[in-house]
């Protein structure tokens, strides 16, 4: 079934911004060859007390990557596991970060939510440390010190349900 | 031994993903090319962006896979991209989305293992506040859910793993 769809607010509609405050983001990467072998450190049961409040991964130069944010504690422990995994590239550990995200009604349906956000914040010169925007929702990771100006730009240029 | 529970499963419809990546610009690119995509009036389904600031950036993105020649002439345009950044894209991808109840990082780990069993890829992961995100093959979509099936515990009452509606933004603006 095709449905198309006339609808265009004049400023995007959110349900509001949330944040969670004081992450540790590590990011490292491994040979895709050795996948299976990550896949097997990762479903330890060692890792299953963990609760990533972000993940997001991409394949490049036949490696794949990981970026995850983790609290502090759970942070430095998940490092410092990996760091035993032998085929890890060196891990990259940066605290404190925040995550600020939202979605809203229309998200998922239509175009323009990727520019409105990383624009705004752009011209604002704010540094998106990643992102990830998937299931109709925008994650944002910046560095802890910047989460109150990103959600006051993103406030103005988001109309906020009330 | 029992199957970890998870709270649903769906897949999207076929699309394609480009993945850009270099050193630093000058210019935002994440900025850059949701500009170009808004201009385009294209809907991204599936967006990553990363910084190290030490070495490279990149930039992962899915879209309707009619889109792919329109997109892919853009970007390859000379002079879009910074010198030195490169491109990879990928025709026929699939996005599937597990709602996990706990455990994330074990699911991906679980998922990695038995999808290199079955030779799926993965493209490109991303959670949102419930769920997980796994890009892979379109052609190899319905093998990748029936892994997933077989490995997890899904509710009795499950919705339909499919999307029936196809939503297309109009070119009309209709006012007030």
């Amino acid at each position: 079934m095709e449905t198309i769809a006339v609808y265009w607010e004049p400023r995007i509609k959110t349900y509001g911004f949330q944040r969670i405050t004081d992450l540790a983001l590590i990011e490292f990467s491994y040979p895709l060859s050795d996948i299976k072998n990550l896949g097997e450190i990762f479903s330890k049961d060692d890792f299953k007390i963990l609760r990533p409040k972000f993940i997001i991964s991409h394949v490049m130069h036949h490696e794949i990557s990981f970026i995850v944010c983790l609290p502090l504690k759970e942070g430095k422990d998940f490092h410092a596991s990996l760091k035993k995994a032998s085929c890890a590239t060196p891990c990259k550990y940066i605290h404190p970060v925040s995550i600020l995200f939202f979605h809203g009604p229309h998200f998922g349906d239509r175009y323009g939510i990727a520019d409105a956000t990383f624009s705004s914040l752009s011209k604002a010169g704010m540094k998106i440390l990643a992102s990830g925007c998937s299931s109709a929702s925008v994650f944002l990771v910046l560095a802890q010190h910047d989460i109150d100006k990103a959600e006051e730009i993103l406030s103005e240029t988001f109309e906020v349900a009330k | 031994m029992e199957k970890l529970k998870i709270g649903g499963l769906k897949q999207s419809l076929q699309l394609c993903q480009f993945d850009l990546r270099g050193v630093h610009s000058s210019k935002e690119i994440a900025s850059k090319v949701s500009k170009l995509l808004l201009d385009q009036k294209i809907n991204m389904e599936f967006l990553t962006y990363y910084q190290n600031k030490d070495s490279y950036h990149q930039l992962t993105f899915c879209i309707s896979q009619d889109r792919f020649s329109a997109t892919s002439k853009i970007i390859q345009k000379e002079g879009f991209l910074p010198v030195g950044w490169e491109i990879k894209s990928r025709k026929q991808v699939g996005i599937i989305t597990i709602f996990p109840h706990q455990s994330a990082i074990k699911i991906v780990g679980i998922i990695m293992v038995s999808w290199t069993a079955h030779s799926i890829p993965i493209y490109g992961i991303a959670t949102s506040l419930s769920a997980l995100s796994f890009v892979t093959d379109y052609p190899l979509i319905g093998k990748a859910i029936e892994v997933i099936q077989a490995l997890f515990q899904l509710p009795e009452d499950h919705s339909p793993l499919k999307p029936e509606i196809r939503y297309i933004q109009s070119d009309i603006v209709k006012g007030d």
